[in-house]
């Protein structure tokens, strides 16, 4: 038997792939600083941590030490590390969808164990910590064609993401009286496989600091023939960039820097400005102060008014809804003369102002749902319906079935010639209830549907229900697809059996 | 000591669980759909569909993923016909479904409409060794790929390469240091690598050695349980050392997948049990799948079809004829091994003949048609003229 080669190119892991990284001040307690970081860009519903990674939010103490073009931070240990393991899947109870669970490690010591979308999240015992994890709608919004430098509709409208969000108590665990200034960054590290790591450096797969340092500053559409060299940018350690890459880095910087600055055909950088703006931006992470205000239009400043040799106002950082990107070229295009506004200024939803901030999940699995209630037995409705192969409504002019039991497949003729295969996934004539998918004939993927008939008062109810994503002909014409096949079916039952009363 | 469990022990780190990657890659899946049906000519969404519903078909067994592709290029020609892009997306449908001549020319169109070499290139290559062109001229190619990328999937590639020139011991050791050297999480690419040398010491090397194949394939399995294939394959081992239980339990939990393979092995094991009622429903749905897929997609399923029409499908011409398609379309030496064994089994000694003859002008002056059955009866004719 042969198998063709044709192997994956998509071997990453994209729950691996870190996209974004928080610091803000809790909206709903002022006293507390909120951390978060974002994998898994685009994922579908459904989407899961991996168990195979540790991800960690990392705060290191920091400090101005120059100004203007002289401008530089600097940050000292130790490091104040967050890190959150994930296991893999628990079955759930029957019917249920499996559970996650994840494990925080605290700066502390402490731990404490988050079941993966719970939305209340857990808090440690003395209430320093507060964590949650799970799908949420992705925060993020680019409204510009970057390559083209063109503002755009929302390119990640209605996408989700996988969040990590750890609350903690400003005072008790950041302690800004040792100063109030701190850096940040995120990193996935894959986890050793028993003694095996030993010899081995440690291997990151993804760290983040300040936003876009990869995608628009490193790898600049703009920079022709450019190497894209993010990789090896996601191999460096944070806050420690090698000696030996750095002028690499930061002569990419500088092209790149330059290349944004004359987008709009002005020169807004000096050359010496330009080069202390690549020198802080080479060194990657987010700047947030807890002793200033984090607004939505703080992200930024610290770097900005350090380097327009000015003491910085506020607390820098990043919100839930700030506009990184419009703030990022209009430092990067005009050095802040005059606001670029890309397609839109919101993401799909906005943050919200209670834990754990970040807006509820996208959905788009789209559904169909139609019931009938009849003046007739659950059982005696189910012995005429509850077949696979039950042929029951007008609209099926035919039905072969091929095998027995679950895995079973019903060929339908349609009376208008029409083909649909079904495959029967579950059955259980018990709780009168079956399920199956769709293997060919209805333009949708993952397409699963429910037929089941319960008892109402003295009657009975029937309830046809479809999950699927459309595929090739669009949401609507699916929907009325399924739907009039529901209808019709449905409608059909109440002369044979009697409408309930 | 085993061999095969000496290098596994030596990995660095340790990949997600096999059923979370395959939620997340359903979830992925999906979302990359959605975004498609959005805008399908946004940058980069319709590459990822296909790399998706790659990953979806060989690894989770799903064989309408094939279908979902036609319609994600019928649905990018109407938004855009004429671009490279949309040439090199046909042209990897086509290779994924075995048309290779259709491959051929649509790489042809996405070069003269200025599609990046390497990407013509890398998708060229897979075409040509998909259909056993050039093999030895490809090995230095092969290898400096690997070399200078050193990503896993150029390795297994190399391995793969090598296997089908008869060079199983470095392949072994290619597919093996692909292992060792694999830094990431994703358990596909490790699975897959455990798939292959499952294959190379059950059914590619002169002499196959079950035990150790088992081995490879389990640990594709323990990687990544929704592996259809790999269980399929270990299924058959199981089944012909008497495991059938074992066998049993490794078919049902694929029974989900579309693949009609799984449906005609598990049904093969029912049989042996003594349980023809459900051997003969599951054989039902194996010849209603072969079918279906042989009708939408003739090329991809031609050489499995001809093994199943051969076997319990009990329809040796059709299997013949199958075989022969897939010759035609690709004539390596397996396919003209497979063609060739299903002539002598159906007595059709002029088709065995001809292929034989066709075979040996090909392939004789090759390392791999040393170690072939076909050689065995190169060297007995050869033999017979001389006397």
């Amino acid at each position: 038997m042969s198998d063709h080669i044709d192997g994956p190119r998509q071997i990453g892991d994209p729950a691996a792939d870190l996209t974004d990284l928080f610091a803000f001040t809790s909206p709903e307690h002022p006293t507390r600083t909120v951390f978060a970081a974002n994998v898994f860009p685009t994922c579908g519903p459904n989407a899961i941590f991996s168990n195979a990674i540790t991800h960690s939010i990392v705060v290191r103490r920091a400090k101005v030490v120059g100004l203007g073009d002289s401008a530089r931070f600097e940050t000292s240990g130790p490091e104040i590390r967050f890190g959150v393991r994930f296991d893999a899947l628990e079955k759930g109870s029957s019917h249920h969808k499996p559970i996650q669970r994840g494990t925080c490690t605290f700066p502390d010591g402490q731990k404490l164990s988050v079941v993966v979308n719970d939305e209340k999240g857990a808090s440690t015992p003395d209430g320093r910590f507060r964590a949650f994890a799970g799908l949420r709608s992705d925060p993020f919004f680019l409204s510009w064609i970057i390559p083209a430098f063109k503002p755009f509709e929302n390119l990640l409208f209605n996408d989700n993401v996988l969040s990590i969000v750890i609350e903690c108590d400003t005072r008790r665990v950041l302690d800004p009286d040792k100063g109030s200034l701190f850096g940040v960054i995120a990193e996935t590290v894959p986890l050793p496989s028993g003694n095996a790591f030993v010899g081995h450096e440690v291997l990151r797969l993804d760290w983040v600091g300040r936003p876009e340092q990869t995608n628009i500053r490193l790898n600049n559409p703009g920079l022709a023939r450019a190497d894209d060299i993010r990789d090896l940018w996601n191999q460096q350690t944070p806050f420690a960039l090698a000696q030996d890459v750095r002028p690499l880095f930061l002569q990419r910087l500088k092209d790149s820097l330059a290349n944004w600055d004359m987008r709009d055909g002005k020169q807004d950088w000096t050359p010496s400005a330009l080069t202390a703006n690549a020198n802080m931006f080479l060194d990657d992470y987010l700047l947030f102060d807890v002793a200033k205000p984090i607004t939505d239009a703080s992200h930024l400043e610290i770097e900005k008014s350090t380097l327009n040799g000015k003491a910085y106002q506020t607390g820098g950082g990043r919100t839930v809804d700030a506009n990184v990107i419009d703030i990022l070229l209009t430092w990067m295009v005009n050095r802040d003369r005059e606001p670029l506004q890309g397609g839109t200024t919101k993401a799909t939803k906005p943050g919200t102002k209670t834990f754990p901030y970040f807006a509820t999940p996208n959905t788009e699995l789209q559904s169909v749902t139609d019931r009938v209630d009849l003046d007739a037995s659950p059982d005696r409705v189910w012995a005429s319906i509850g077949q696979f192969g039950a042929n029951w409504n007008p609209l099926i002019a035919d039905i072969k079935l091929i095998g027995t039991g679950v895995g079973q497949l019903r060929v339908i003729e349609m009376t208008d010639g029409k083909q649909i295969i079904e495959r029967l996934e579950a059955i259980d004539n018990s709780r009168r209830f079956l399920r199956y998918s769709n293997v060919s004939g209805i333009p949708a993927t993952d397409y699963t549907g429910t037929l089941a008939v319960e008892p109402n008062g003295t009657g009975s109810s029937v309830e046809c229900r479809a999950q699927f994503v459309a595929n090739g002909q669009g949401t609507l014409i699916v929907k009325t697809i399924v739907s009039t096949l529901f209808k019709i079916g449905l409608d059909s039952l109440k002369p044979r059996f009697g409408t309930a009363k | 000591m085993n061999e095969a469990l000496d290098d596994w022990g030596n990995e660095c780190f340790l990949t997600t669980d096999g059923d979370i990657a395959a939620i997340n890659l359903k979830s992925a899946r999906r979302r990359s759909w959605s975004r498609f049906s959005q805008n399908p000519l946004r940058a980069g969404i319709a590459e990822l569909v296909v790399e998706l519903e790659q990953l979806t078909a060989q690894f989770i067994g799903d064989v309408c993923a094939l279908d979902r592709l036609e319609a994600l290029v019928q649905e990018l020609l109407e938004a855009d016909a004429v671009s490279a892009r949309a040439a090199m997306m046909q042209a990897q449908l086509a290779s994924m479904a075995h048309r290779f001549t259709d491959a051929r020319h649509f790489l042809t169109q996405a070069a003269s409409r200025g599609a990046a070499q390497f990407d013509l290139k890398r998708l060229l290559l897979s075409v040509d060794q998909a259909c056993g062109v050039n093999l030895d001229g490809m090995l230095d190619e092969r290898r400096d790929i690997a070399r200078k990328s050193g990503r896993i999937e150029d390795l297994v590639a190399l391995g793969a390469l090598l296997a089908d020139l008869g060079e199983f011991a470095e392949a072994d050791r290619t597919y093996r240091q692909a292992l060792c050297e694999y830094q990431d999480v994703s358990p596909f690419p490790k699975a897959w690598t455990c798939f292959q040398l499952g294959e190379l010491w059950g059914e590619l090397v002169p002499v196959p050695q079950a035990t150790r194949a088992a081995q490879w394939y389990e640990r594709a399995i323990q990687c990544l349980p929704s592996y259809t294939r790999a269980r399929v394959h270990l299924a058959e081992i199981y089944s012909s050392s008497g495991r059938t239980n074992d066998a049993q339990s490794l078919l049902i939990s694929a029974i989900s997948s579309s693949d009609p393979e799984v449906h005609w092995r598990l049904s093969d094991v029912l049989a042996s049990q003594g349980n023809f009622v459900d051997a003969e429903a599951q054989m039902q749905v194996a010849h209603f799948g072969f079918e279906n897929a042989l009708r939408r997609h003739l090329l991809a399923f031609a050489d499995h079809g001809a093994e199943f029409y051969a076997g319990s499908g009990s329809n040796c011409r059709k299997a013949l004829d199958l075989a022969r398609i897939n010759v035609a379309n690709r004539p390596t030496l397996r396919a003209f091994e497979q063609a060739h064994a299903i002539a002598l089994s159906v007595g059709d000694q002029n088709a065995a003949s001809e292929l034989f003859a066709a075979a040996t002008e090909r392939w004789s002056g090759s390392a791999a048609f040393r170690s072939s059955p076909l050689s065995q009866r190169h060297s007995s004719n050869r033999r017979g003229a001389t006397a």
